[in-house]
C-alpha cells in the first residue's frame, strides 16, 4: 500500500494575534514617551559625566587649545592640601547634616500625623523653609547669626549663654552652616515621612496593641520598619545632597575662615570656573562623583537586608 | 481632537531650533559689545552710549548687559564658544589673566597703524592696568584711587578740623583722630572691608606689595608689607577704631559709613554717587601717607577685542572700541557720574557734593599725593581667593599678622611660579 505522503506545508506568515500587535504599539508607546527623558540624560547628564571624564586628562584653560596631561590631576590631588580640606569639610557637614535632617523630620511628621487639626496649614509653614531658595535664606541667617544683636544669641542670652561669633568662629562657623542647613531641609524629609506614616495600615497597630505592646515598643517594631523606604530614600537622597553643598557656603562664610568652611563643589567650581583649571576641576568632580557612587551603592546593598517593603 | 505632527510641524520646530541656536551668535555687521550692568541706571547709561555708537558708526550697535557679578562667567563662556562680542568690557584685575590665556587681542598694531588714536589723552594709571607683559590689550574708560571718606559733622560734633584736602595725613595722625573719634558701639574712628582689595592701598603707601619686582615669589613678608599689615590689623584688633567684623563674606564699609557713626572710610570714589544719600556732610580727602606717602591702590576698567574677532570684523571692532573709549562716549559717563572717566580731555565725573571731587583727578594726573597702579598676576583670582581666606584671620585677632604671613607666604609663592609659568606660556604663543 502505498503510503501518500502529505507534503508538509509552512503557513504563510499572518499578522501577528491582535494582543501582541497591541502588546508592540504599547512597547513603541512607552519607548516615545521615554525618549525625551533618555535625550534628556544622555545630553545633559551622561554626557556632561563622559566630557568630564575626558577634560580630567587634559591641562586646559577655557581659552588656549588644551594639552594631554595623562593622570596629572588625579595625581596633583594627592598634594593638594584645600581639597583634602574641603573633603574633609564636606564629610563634617554630611556626617552632622544629614542625621540631625532626618530627626527632625521625622519628628516632625509623627507630630503631624497624630491627627492635629489644621494639618495642612503646618505642613505648608513647615515646608516653607524647604521651598525657599537657598540665597535668600542664607542671607537671613547671616543676620540670626550677628554676634551682637543677632536672634540666635539673643535667644542663648535669654538662658544665660554668651553666644559665639558664629560664622567667624573656626570652631562654630560649620556647625553654623549645618544647623542653617537642617532648618533649611527638614520640609523635604518631613512629607516623606509624613506620606510613608499615611501608607502604614492601622491593623498593624491594632494587632501590636492586642498583643500588649507598649507605644514605644509599637514604634520600633511596626513604624520603623514599615517606614525603612522612606529612610532609604531621605538617606540616600540627603547624602547626595550634603555632598553637592555649596550655595549656603559661598554665601554665609565664604569658605572661611580660611578653608573651615571650603566645600568640595565650591573649590570644584572655584578651581575650574575662577582659576581656569578645568581639568584639575573636572579630577575632582570625578573623584566627588566616586565617593556618591560608592557610598550610594553601600547604601543600596544594605538596603536589601534593612529596608522592608510590603510587598 | 488629537493633533497629528504634520512636516509643516516638524519644520516649524527645525526653524524655532535654529532660531534659538542664532541667538546665541554675533549678528553680522553689527557693533556688538558686552558690558556688566547691575542697575536701571548703568542700564541707562550703557543705553546712552548704544545710542552715541550708532550715531557715530551708522550701524546697528547691540549692547550685552550681564550683572555685574555673573559678567565674567558669561564673558568666558562666549568667549570659549566664539559668540563674544566684538568689543568685551573687561576689569583691570583680570586683564593680565585673559590676555596671557590668549583670550584677548594685543592692541598695539591697531594702535599704531591709527593716527586718530591718541594714547597719551589716558592716564597713565590705566595705560598701566591696560597692558601685559608691555603690550597694550584694552582701553580705559575709567580709573580711580582710593581715597579717605570723611564724615565732616562728626568731625565737627567732637570740635576736630576736617583733613586737609590736599596734603596726605600720615598714618600716625590717622591713627590718632581714628583713636579719638572711636567710642564702640555708638562710633568708630574707621571703616574699611578686611581683604587684599583694601589691604593693598596701605601696602603700596609703606613701599611694599604682594610680590616681588619680578613677580617670582610674594614679597608679604617683606618688612614694608608686613608694616602695612601689622598697621591696619591694630586699627581693627588693638586699637579697636573699625566696627566689629560680624560675618566673613565682604563686609559693606559702605553701609558703616552711610549709619553716621563711622569718622572714616576708605573706598574708591565710585562710592560718590551712592554716598550722596548720606544724611550728613561728607567730603573725600588723600589716602593716608605711608613710609612711602600717599600711594593707594588706582584701579580702571576697559574695553578689549576678544582673540578671535579677526578679518573685516576687526575693523569694525577696533572703530567701535575706539568709539566706546572716545572723549564724547567718556563724557556720558561723566555726566552719569559713576566713576572716573580714563581719559584727561573727558569731563569729571562728579559734580559737588563732595566739594573736593576734583581730587580725583589731579591724583590720577600726578598734582598731588599719588597712586599706585594694581598690580596683579595672570592668576590673581587664585591669589585673591587664597589672601581673601587667610587675611581675615588676622583682622579677627585669631592670628597675629606673622602667623597669617608665615602660613600664606609657601603658598604665595608656588602661585607665583604658576604665574611666571603662565607668562612664558604667553611669550611662547606669541
Amino acid at each position: 500500500m502505498a503510503v501518500q505522503t502529505v507534503p508538509r506545508t509552512t503557513t504563510p506568515p499572518g499578522p501577528p494575534p491582535p494582543r501582541r500587535r497591541r502588546r508592540d504599539g504599547q512597547a513603541r508607546a512607552a519607548w516615545l514617551f521615554l525618549l525625551p527623558s533618555f535625550i534628556g540624560f544622555a545630553v545633559f547628564t551622561a554626557g556632561p559625566v563622559l566630557a568630564a571624564g575626558v577634560i580630567s586628562l587634559l591641562d586646559w584653560n577655557l581659552f588656549s587649545p588644551p594639552t594631554f596631561a595623562g593622570l596629572d590631576n588625579f595625581w596633583r590631588l594627592g598634594d593638594d592640601p584645600t581639597f583634602w580640606s574641603a573633603l574633609v569639610n564636606t564629610g563634617y557637614f554630611t556626617l552632622a547634616s544629614v542625621p540631625l535632617t532626618i530627626a527632625v523630620s521625622l519628628a516632625l511628621a509623627l507630630l503631624l500625623n497624630r491627627g492635629l487639626r489644621r494639618i495642612a496649614v503646618f505642613r505648608s509653614l513647615l515646608l516653607l523653609p524647604y521651598a525657599t531658595i537657598t540665597v535668600a535664606v542664607a542671607f537671613v541667617w547671616i543676620w540670626l547669626y550677628i554676634p551682637t544683636g543677632g536672634l540666635v544669641n539673643a535667644v542663648l542670652g535669654l538662658v544665660g549663654i554668651d553666644g559665639p561669633a558664629w560664622l567667624i568662629s573656626d570652631t562654630w562657623a560649620m556647625p553654623a552652616l549645618i544647623l542653617m542647613s537642617v532648618w533649611k531641609g527638614f520640609g523635604f524629609g518631613m512629607v516623606v515621612f509624613l506620606a510613608g506614616l499615611q501608607a502604614i495600615p492601622q491593623q498593624l497597630y491594632e494587632a501590636a496593641r492586642v498583643d500588649g505592646a507598649s507605644p514605644w515598643q509599637s514604634f520600633r517594631s511596626v513604624t520603623i520598619p514599615m517606614l525603612s523606604p522612606s529612610f532609604f530614600f531621605v538617606i540616600v537622597t540627603s547624602i547626595i545632597g550634603s555632598f553637592q553643598v555649596f550655595d549656603q557656603a559661598l554665601i554665609m562664610t565664604n569658605g572661611g575662615p580660611g578653608t573651615g568652611t571650603t566645600t568640595l563643589v565650591m573649590y570644584i567650581y572655584r578651581t575650574g570656573f575662577e582659576n581656569y583649571e578645568q581639568g584639575y576641576a573636572a579630577a575632582q568632580s570625578l573623584v566627588l562623583f566616586a565617593f556618591i557612587a560608592v557610598i550610594t551603592g553601600i547604601q543600596f546593598l544594605l538596603q536589601r537586608r534593612l529596608v522592608h517593603y510590603d510587598n | 481632537m488629537p493633533h497629528r505632527l504634520t512636516r509643516r510641524d516638524l519644520l516649524k520646530v527645525a526653524a524655532l531650533t535654529g532660531l534659538l541656536a542664532g541667538c546665541g551668535s554675533r549678528p553680522d555687521g553689527a557693533a556688538t559689545w558686552s558690558m556688566w550692568s547691575s542697575s536701571p541706571e548703568e542700564a541707562e547709561v550703557w543705553a546712552n552710549f548704544s545710542q552715541y555708537v550708532e550715531q557715530r558708526l551708522g550701524v546697528r550697535s547691540v549692547p550685552n548687559l550681564t550683572p555685574s557679578n555673573g559678567y565674567p562667567t558669561k564673558l568666558d563662556l562666549q568667549l570659549v564658544s566664539g559668540t563674544a562680542s566684538l568689543v568685551t568690557a573687561i576689569n583691570g584685575q583680570l586683564l593680565p589673566t585673559y590676555a596671557a590665556r590668549g583670550a584677548l587681542r594685543p592692541l598695539d598694531d591697531l594702535i599704531a597703524a591709527d593716527p586718530d588714536f591718541d594714547a597719551d589723552d589716558f592716564y597713565p594709571p590705566i595705560r598701566a592696568i591696560s597692558s601685559f607683559a608691555g603690550r597694550p590689550y584694552m582701553v580705559g574708560f575709567d580709573v580711580a584711587p582710593n581715597v579717605l571718606y570723611v564724615n565732616k559733622t562728626l568731625l565737627a560734633e567732637r570740635g576736630i578740623d576736617a583733613p586737609s584736602l590736599t596734603e596726605p595725613m600720615t598714618w600716625a595722625r590717622f591713627r590718632e583722630l581714628a583713636i579719638e573719634l572711636s567710642a564702640p558701639p555708638d562710633r568708630y574712628g574707621f571703616t574699611s572691608a578686611p581683604d587684599i582689595d583694601n589691604l593693598i592701598s596701605w601696602i603700596y603707601c609703606a613701599g611694599g606689595n604682594v610680590m616681588n619686582a619680578d613677580a617670582t615669589a610674594g614679597a608679604l613678608d617683606e618688612p614694608e608689607a608686613m608694616e602695612a599689615f601689622d598697621f591696619l590689623v591694630g586699627l581693627f584688633v588693638r586699637d579697636k577704631v573699625t566696627p566689629p567684623i560680624t560675618s566673613l563674606v565682604p563686609t559693606n564699609a559702605r553701609a558703616n559709613f552711610m549709619e553716621g557713626n563711622v569718622a572714616f572710610m576708605q573706598n574708591g570714589p565710585w562710592q560718590v554717587v551712592n554716598v550722596r544719600k548720606a544724611e550728613f556732610e561728607w567730603d573725600i580727602v588723600p589716602f593716608p601717607a605711608g613710609p612711602a606717602g600717599s600711594m593707594p591702590r588706582v584701579s580702571g576698567s576697559g574695553f578689549a577685542i576678544p582673540a578671535a574677532v579677526g578679518g573685516a570684523d576687526l575693523e569694525l571692532a577696533w572703530t567701535l572700541l575706539k568709539t566706546l573709549t572716545s572723549t564724547g562716549a567718556l563724557n556720558i559717563y561723566a555726566g552719569a557720574g559713576r566713576n572716573n572717566p580714563a581719559r584727561y580731555s573727558a569731563g569729571s565725573a562728579f559734580q559737588p557734593p563732595p566739594a573736593n571731587v576734583g581730587i580725583v583727578q589731579r591724583i590720577l594726573a600726578g598734582e598731588i599725593a599719588g597712586g599706585h597702579p594694581f598690580e596683579v598676576t595672570t592668576n590673581w583670582n587664585q591669589i585673591k581667593q587664597m589672601l581673601d581666606q587667610d587675611l581675615p584671620r588676622g583682622f579677627l585677632g585669631q592670628l597675629t599678622p606673622a602667623e597669617v604671613v608665615a602660613g600664606l607666604t609657601p603658598r604665595l609663592d608656588v602661585l607665583m611660579t604658576q604665574h611666571q609659568d603662565n607668562v612664558r606660556l604667553a611669550e611662547l604663543r606669541k
